[in-house]
């Protein structure tokens, strides 16, 4: 602008008059952007009057093509891909599915009883990663002061695809050694699922039996960190997805391990997906101190052993004595 | 000039592959000095713009006799220290050629290091070596095992040169190696296989994968690498960014398209055209975008201090500066 804003310098010993001139020049200067303001709006009027306008019509569509896809996810996400804009999204669906389809009942979390960051070692069951994020939900939203755990989620469903990206982005980690030790030396805790993908693939007719703890991963993971251990029993997630039988031939062509057979799954196509409302429970057992056998029992290769067989009666045990209690599977 | 570890600055610096960006960027940096060290370039092509300020000698790594041509220049010139940067940025479709100047150009290297009694080899490696692999750790140390791909034949043979350097540490304990594995290399003139696939407005990704992507950028990649030619840091170490971002974002970050293009139909398509450009299957880079390959950069970080563009930062670097070159 060719006016000058400010009629100098200021000077702290400056008169009356100078500040008068000021006011004056700073009046003018309103007056002035007023008046292209004014013109500005005149030019456009008509174009606006005219109907549609397409110019901010073709502005506003220019934009949201170029934040397309941005709108969904955080510009940021952590060092294992979790996105706080997908958590949040996706947070009414699991409440949703918590509360109302599954009518979770939780035992056993208090908000001081496990200390956290803790292992959490849970029996894996139903097909889909379900108990994991179920569990990993019901601790965040019970402890909401701590970073929100991570669920470790088996190999073969953690590559499929589709399946990596919407994993990652809800806190699903590949189950390996390295990742569940970054996990908790930075304060988060892990849900995971020793058995594998024997757990999750069993027949319905193998329901709440344990089947063997890998090599004792989870166990030599508390052993080396000294964080506590928590057995953690769900009850109701083999209902979820009731296998019939599995086939393994078909599934190789498409990359799985097996194509499990469920009353709903392969007949109703991806709507056989729905997991069934079974009513569920999860325990939480005591937390296991394993500070006292110091980090070196970890390459003790019989006490990792027994200290495994151990914890997977005790989880076999609190699943026992829940399933003998509940009534029904749905009610 | 005294460093770090109380050993002084080098007075005779050789690079290999001096026409290479690193060689090249790094030759630059070290003229700027105060006091610049002799610089010694080996290529098969006199650089640009450096003559007279630098020695050049013309070797071959590719030639059988390289090592000891090679080891002979070191000793005339009295090399304290070399700088292995004669690697491919791109692979090319002559697979043999490759191999001669990748791996047995490398021990050509290491063979006249050795035999010139060099104090310090500076190696420069890539994170891509690690391999992409579905059953990778989020984030790979400097110990875990390189596995490379088995249809990418640079990387093949750089694992296998890698190999070898591990053996030759092993044997010459008292020639210093630094192995610096960069990831990808991101920043408005640094241009290479993985640049090129990223500058295009359209990017072609696989339907249903979207892995962490990680960057360094250049200038970061060149202040380790200088750090490592002037001071004492034997080891190895992951030069990475820090921070890591999905794919799908860093693209609309970036404001380019992804063409996502299923996977077995992706392979086939590029079959052809891959292996007459890189000679390598598709599935030799897209791998990299399929799985992860994330390295911890925690070692590097505590010994040269955290990069000053971090992964995102790298990647926007890059991306503003080729979109000032579209307007010039």
């Amino acid at each position: 602008m060719s006016e000058p804003s400010q009629s100098g310098p200021s000077r702290p010993e400056e008169d009356p008059g100078i500040g008068q001139e000021r006011d004056d020049v700073q009046r003018a200067l309103d007056q002035f952007r007023r008046e292209v303001r004014a013109r500005l709006l005149e030019r456009r009027a008509p174009e606006a009057g005219s109907g549609l306008d397409w110019e901010d019509l073709f502005e506003s569509a220019r934009r949201r093509l170029s934040t397309i896809g941005m709108v969904e996810r955080s510009a940021e996400v952590d060092e294992f891909g979790m996105d706080d804009v997908v958590i949040a999204k996706w947070n009414r669906l699991f409440d949703a599915l918590a509360d109302r389809w599954w009518r979770i009942d939780v035992e056993g979390l208090d908000p001081g009883s496990p200390p956290l960051p803790s292992l959490f070692v849970a029996n894996a069951s139903g097909l889909l990663p379900w108990d994991g994020i179920m569990l990993a939900h019901k601790i965040a939203r019970a402890r909401p002061d701590a970073p929100r755990p991570r669920f470790l989620v088996a190999d073969w469903l953690v590559t499929q695809p589709f399946a990596q990206p919407t994993l990652a982005g809800i806190g699903g980690v590949r189950a390996c050694r390295e990742n569940a030790e970054r996990l908790l030396r930075s304060g988060r805790s892990v849900v995971s699922f020793p058995e594998g993908l024997k757990g999750s693939a069993k027949v319905f007719r193998e329901r709440y039996r344990l089947r063997r703890f890998g090599r004792g991963g989870a166990v030599r993971i508390a052993l080396a960190l000294g964080v506590p251990l928590v057995p953690v029993a769900v009850i109701g997630a083999e209902e979820t997805h009731p296998v019939l039988f599995k086939v393994g031939s078909l599934a190789r062509l498409v990359g799985l391990p097996f194509l499990p057979v469920t009353p709903t799954f392969p007949w109703l196509g991806p709507l056989g997906l729905v997991p069934l409302p079974s009513r569920w429970r999860m325990r939480f057992g005591a937390p296991l101190d394993f500070g006292p056998h110091g980090p070196e029992a970890a390459d003790d290769e019989i006490l990792v052993d027994r200290l495994t067989v151990e914890l997977r009666s005790s989880i076999q045990r609190m699943i026992d004595e829940a399933v003998r209690t509940r009534d029904s599977v749905f009610a | 000039m005294v460093s770090e570890g109380g050993v002084s600055a080098p007075t005779s610096i050789a690079i290999t592959g001096l026409g290479s960006f690193f060689g090249r960027r790094l030759a630059q940096r070290l003229l700027e000095l105060p006091r610049p060290p002799k610089i010694v370039g080996i290529d098969l092509r006199r650089p640009w713009r450096l003559e007279g300020r630098i020695g050049f000698h013309r070797v071959d790594l590719g030639d059988p006799a390289a090592g000891g041509k090679l080891a002979e220049v070191l000793v005339r010139e009295r090399v304290e220290r070399v700088v292995h940067a004669a690697f491919r940025r791109d692979p090319t479709p002559d697979v043999e050629a490759d191999h001669e100047l990748e791996t047995v150009g490398s021990i050509h290297v290491m063979n006249a290091c050795a035999a010139a009694k060099v104090d310090h080899l500076v190696w420069l490696s890539s994170t891509m070596l690690y391999g992409a692999r579905p059953d990778n750790p989020n984030f790979l140390g400097e110990e875990h095992p390189l596995r490379g791909h088995a249809d990418a034949h640079c990387v093949r043979n750089r694992v296998e040169a890698e190999e070898l350097l591990a053996r030759f540490r092993v044997k010459h304990r008292d020639l210093h190696v630094s192995a610096l594995r960069f990831a990808w290399v991101m920043g408005p003139e640094f241009e290479d296989r993985v640049v090129r696939h990223f500058a295009s407005p359209v990017v072609t990704t696989l339907l249903g994968y979207d892995p962490l992507v990680q960057f360094v950028h250049e200038e970061d990649a060149l202040d380790v690498l200088e750090r490592c030619v002037l001071e004492d840091h034997p080891g190895t170490y992951n030069v990475v960014g820090p921070g890591v971002l999905p794919l799908s974002t860093l693209l609309a970050l970036g404001g380019k398209r992804a063409l996502p293009l299923p996977t077995p139909l992706l392979y086939r398509l590029e079959h052809w055209l891959s292996q007459s450009r890189y000679g390598d299957l598709p599935a030799g880079f897209y791998d990299y975008l399929r799985w992860l390959f994330v390295a911890d950069g925690a070692r590097g970080w505590d010994r040269f201090g955290e990069p000053v563009y971090s992964s995102r930062e790298a990647w926007i670097s890059f991306v503003s500066s080729r979109r000032m070159r579209r307007y010039r």
